[in-house]
């Protein structure tokens, strides 16, 4: 792990963990519901102040917490074009599998790649620092994943070029 | 198995088959090859006479460039009139074959290389202007050559698929083969540019490849194209043009048909392992996802629902 990971990873894990306390809240708008607030924004006095953590310029993450849900959206590093398209192609690929996710929200918030969408279910459901577990492991992970498959990419690019080129 | 095969598999086989001295059937096949070439393999006379048709896209613009010389020099005296809806038409009579395996085998693989050797002429007649304009400019200094032989041929446009062609110019030192090709999605385009900028690099990077043809890539058409109609200029990058440049060692009469045969599988190869790795990265993409579930169900606390036993064994049952 390189030297501004860790406290960047320790940084997100400690926020995340403090907003996560949330508990049950009914709807005060509309009777007998029961929605995430930080999604419905209908009352402001239930949302509380977001927190941007950033690494650099490129890598950041947003922690949005309100009284009963938190939004967590993650922007993951794109040096170029081709890491652009692998992390878009990642990422669709794994919001197309939101349901078996359960945390996972279908549309990253505008400016990220991905977003999570924890609710008070989830935390009573699942265990609270296994679920930050989650978060912290998908961001070491993907980052390596995306670089993984550019050098494949590349490595592959290599030895096709000299094996067409080799018969001439 | 990286690289793919000049002749057409299925042919090939088909015509071992019929070849090998089994009993004649009759046979009515269409078989398809890239590029959108249709062959048909059919037995309309009778059993022991083979037909077999080639549909080309481009076959007016192949005759124009000498496809026809091509193929009565290959395929002679089996040539019939083609087939209605196809461009060119061979046939074989089993009772008529050479004697020798050896021979057979050669023929089956001759007509198997029918597209190949339908696709050759443009690169042939190139490859002879080359031999001409060489011998002319050797008799010139570079100052004083005429602008003729300095300028080379004329440019062979060759439109063999619906948005995509080969141009074919040759020169006095050179022969130049354009492929222009077309990415529709945007991965594909920088997959391709990745792929397209090792084929630059490779003459570059490693020893043994110093006698490749250059390559060269833009998204622009290429100064060697100016002036020939019908070209797009690239909008948003979707069409690359991909410059192989053949030198007098490519040319020679040794190295000529492999080479042609070669450069011919170009784009099929390209566009194959752009697919290749699309599908690779997918499954790559699909571990990784399983990995991220196992690691949230971690989240779920196990129910410890299970069977309580007593120490003898028995267990506590609710009794209806």
């Amino acid at each position: 792990m390189s030297q501004s990971l860790r406290p960047y990873l320790q940084c997100v894990r400690s926020s995340l963990t403090a907003a996560l306390a949330i508990s049950n809240f009914a709807s005060q708008t509309s009777e007998r519901h029961n929605v995430p607030e930080i999604e419905a924004q209908t009352s402001p006095e239930l949302i509380l102040n977001p927190l941007t953590v950033s690494r650099n310029a490129e890598e950041r993450v947003l922690i949005e917490p309100s009284v009963n849900s938190v939004r967590v959206s993650i922007r993951i590093k794109q040096a170029d074009e081709i890491e652009h398209i692998l992390v878009h192609k990642f990422t669709r690929f794994l919001q197309q599998r939101a349901e078996s996710f359960f945390i996972l929200r279908r549309k990253p918030i505008k400016g990220y790649d991905i977003s999570f969408l924890i609710t008070n279910v989830h935390v009573e459901a699942m265990l609270k620092h296994k679920l930050v577990d989650f978060i912290i492991q998908f961001m070491e992970e993907v980052d390596k994943e995306i670089s993984e498959m550019k050098l494949f990419l590349n490595a592959r690019a290599r030895f096709v070029a000299e094996s067409f080129l080799t018969p001439f | 198995m990286l690289l793919l095969d000049y002749q057409n598999v299925l042919i090939q086989s088909l015509l071992t088959e019929r070849f090998s001295g089994a009993p004649p059937v009759s046979i009515d096949q269409v078989a398809s090859d890239f590029d959108g070439v249709t062959f048909h393999v059919s037995t309309p006379e009778s059993k022991t006479k083979i037909l077999l048709s080639i549909n080309v896209k481009c076959f007016k613009e192949l005759v124009q460039y000498g496809a026809q010389e091509v193929l009565e020099r290959e395929y002679g005296p089996y040539i019939v009139t083609p087939e209605p809806g196809y461009d060119f038409s061979v046939q074989v009579d089993l009772e008529d074959l050479p004697a020798e395996q050896e021979a057979r085998d050669e023929l089956i693989m001759k007509l198997a290389l029918l597209k190949r050797n339908a696709m050759a002429a443009p690169f042939e007649r190139a490859f002879d202007e080359f031999n001409k304009l060489a011998e002319e400019a050797s008799r010139y200094t570079s100052e004083s050559a005429p602008q003729g032989v300095k300028e080379g041929g004329e440019v062979m446009a060759i439109h063999y698929r619906e948005e995509e062609a080969i141009y074919i110019k040759a020169s006095y030192d050179r022969v130049t083969v354009i492929f222009s090709t077309v990415f529709r999605e945007e991965t594909d385009r920088i997959f391709g540019k990745v792929f397209l900028q090792e084929f630059v690099d490779a003459r570059r990077r490693v020893v043994t490849l110093q006698n490749a043809p250059q390559v060269l890539f833009r998204n622009d058409p290429p100064l060697e194209l100016e002036g020939v109609p019908g070209l797009q200029n690239a909008g948003e990058g979707e069409i690359s043009y991909v410059t192989f440049v053949l030198f007098p060692r490519h040319l020679t009469p040794q190295r000529r048909y492999d080479n042609i045969s070669h450069i011919q599988t170009f784009r099929d190869y390209f566009h194959y392992h752009i697919k290749a790795s699309k599908a690779y990265i997918h499954t790559r993409m699909r571990k990784r996802t399983a990995d991220f579930l196992q690691v949230l169900n971690r989240a779920r606390p196990e129910n410890e629902e299970r069977e309580r036993k007593t120490a003898s064994g028995r267990t506590f049952r609710v009794q209806s």
